[in-house]
């Protein structure tokens, strides 16, 4: 789905990615783990389309991602990137569920539908109508997902989702994630939880300063394809 | 005690006959603080999104300029305007001084740097996971700052509030740019001066009151939308 090569990113005289060769392969999850600064969200951040690296290519379904605006904003329909403190808009949890939708033109009947099932998907049925301010921290955080969901993204890149939630929601998030590949979306997902690695059955990418390196030992989890350049 | 209490009783009187001259002077403040805020509106809130969206070179410069702005003197602003609307300026030949067009022009004036300077705060304000969540989820560029639109169209209410509270109030632009001529330019503030020159306290009261209960329904209606 993404190769990348020779990819860099810097803030000023910080260089906060420094990437090789990674390829990210179509209908797979990946753990994306590393502590913090370690370049996780820079490089969420480029795969989402959000931001282009410094310097370097990155090939996208086989082609080379040339960063024009049109280009960028068709792959932005493509990939959908979720946040760990995702932002809701004002409004009904329909609303916030029907955005990309809406942007895509999908409207009426066939727009209820979908949100009625994007919501069943996250365990939310009935909250089509309620006020998406006034719901709690993994309510939001379910509508979150509902709405990128909603949209049957090619890619589905998650900053930390699992973070600072409640069991439940925890361990409902985590099934719908790991349903995900099997349904041909790929997945990459940062955290800072091991126990993700094995539970999510995914391949990790592990980074240190930037840059991809072999992950540390794990039995719970498969080994990354993607080996970092000596 | 007495003159203030009688002075108030009959300026309650002036208000409840409604009387021309007090209905005059509130519908010229009305309808010139009306244009005046809908033209600072359409300047302000434009120029305040682009300076809160946009990165530039000078941006502080621009920035510490639109906060100046906000302070300054109402009777600068309407000398100012004098001076291209007057006979012998540029604008002269427009025959625009002392019509109620001047009081909207100088209005304007003042008013724009206070809808700019809130519609700013509003945008520096708003939650930096608007746009970028916009993005993900498909929207272009001019939708998501659209979208950033609609989430703090509160504060852009509040900006436009703000503006009409500024020029509703002021006397020196009405003054020097209106010429205070009765039934035409005079405003409640402009009226409120000359009565009360001229002795008429219970007049000047009663427009006073007036103008209060204006500002008390706009900082009210403010605090409202600022709660949101």
């Amino acid at each position: 789905m993404y190769r990348l090569r020779s990819i860099r990113k810097r803030y000023g005289s910080i260089v906060a990615l420094d990437i090789e060769e990674l390829t990210i392969a179509e209908g797979r999850l990946y753990t994306l783990t590393g502590a913090n600064g370690a370049g996780k969200s820079t490089l969420l951040n480029i795969l989402a389309f959000l931001a282009p690296p410094t310097s370097g290519e990155i090939f996208y379904a086989g082609k080379r991602v040339d960063w024009k605006r049109d280009s960028v904003e068709a792959y932005r329909r493509k990939v959908t990137l979720l946040h760990q403190s995702p932002y809701l808009f004002g409004g009904s949890v329909h609303e916030n569920v029907a955005f990309g939708l809406k942007i895509r033109g999908i409207q009426g009947e066939e727009q209820r539908r979908i949100v009625d099932r994007a919501l069943d998907g996250v365990g939310l049925q009935g909250f089509r109508g309620r006020k998406a301010r006034e719901l709690s921290g993994g309510e939001a955080q379910r509508v979150a997902m509902a709405r990128a969901l909603a949209l049957n993204p090619e890619v589905l890149l998650l900053d930390e989702p699992l973070a600072n939630i409640d069991r439940e929601t925890t361990g409902l998030l985590e099934t719908v994630i790991a349903s995900l590949p099997s349904q041909g979306t790929t997945v990459v997902m940062t955290t800072h939880d091991p126990a993700h690695l094995g539970l999510l059955n995914g391949e990790s990418i592990f980074l240190e300063g930037g840059r991809v390196v072999p992950p540390p030992p794990d039995p719970g989890v498969s080994s990354t394809r993607e080996q970092a350049e000596a | 005690m007495d003159f203030l209490v009688s002075s108030f009783v009959s300026a309650l009187r002036l208000i409840g006959s409604l009387s021309p001259d007090v209905r005059d002077a509130v519908r010229t403040s009305l309808s010139v603080s009306a244009g005046a805020t809908a033209f600072a509106a359409l300047l302000g809130i434009p120029l305040g999104l682009l300076v809160g969206l946009s990165e530039f070179p000078l941006k502080r410069l621009v920035v510490t300029l639109l906060n100046t702005l906000m302070g300054v003197p109402t009777v600068v602003v309407g000398l100012v305007v004098y001076g291209f609307l007057s006979r012998q300026g540029p604008l002269g030949i427009l025959g625009l001084l002392f019509t109620p067009t001047a009081i909207v022009i100088g209005g304007t004036l003042l008013a724009a740097p206070i809808v700019a300077n809130y519609a700013l705060a509003s945008v520096r304000g708003a939650d930096p996971r608007i746009v970028p969540t916009a993005l993900t989820l498909g929207a272009g560029r001019f939708r998501a700052v659209g979208t950033l639109i609609g989430e703090i169209r509160f504060g852009i209410l509040a900006a436009v509030i703000a503006g009409f509270g500024r020029v509703v109030s002021e006397i020196g632009v009405a003054m020097m740019l209106g010429g205070n001529i009765r039934g035409y330019t005079r405003t409640m503030t402009t009226a409120i001066a000359l009565e009360t020159s001229k002795g008429e306290f219970a007049f000047g009261m009663a427009l006073g009151i007036v103008l209060m209960m204006v500002a008390l329904i706009v900082n009210l209606f403010l605090n409202l939308l600022q709660q949101r």
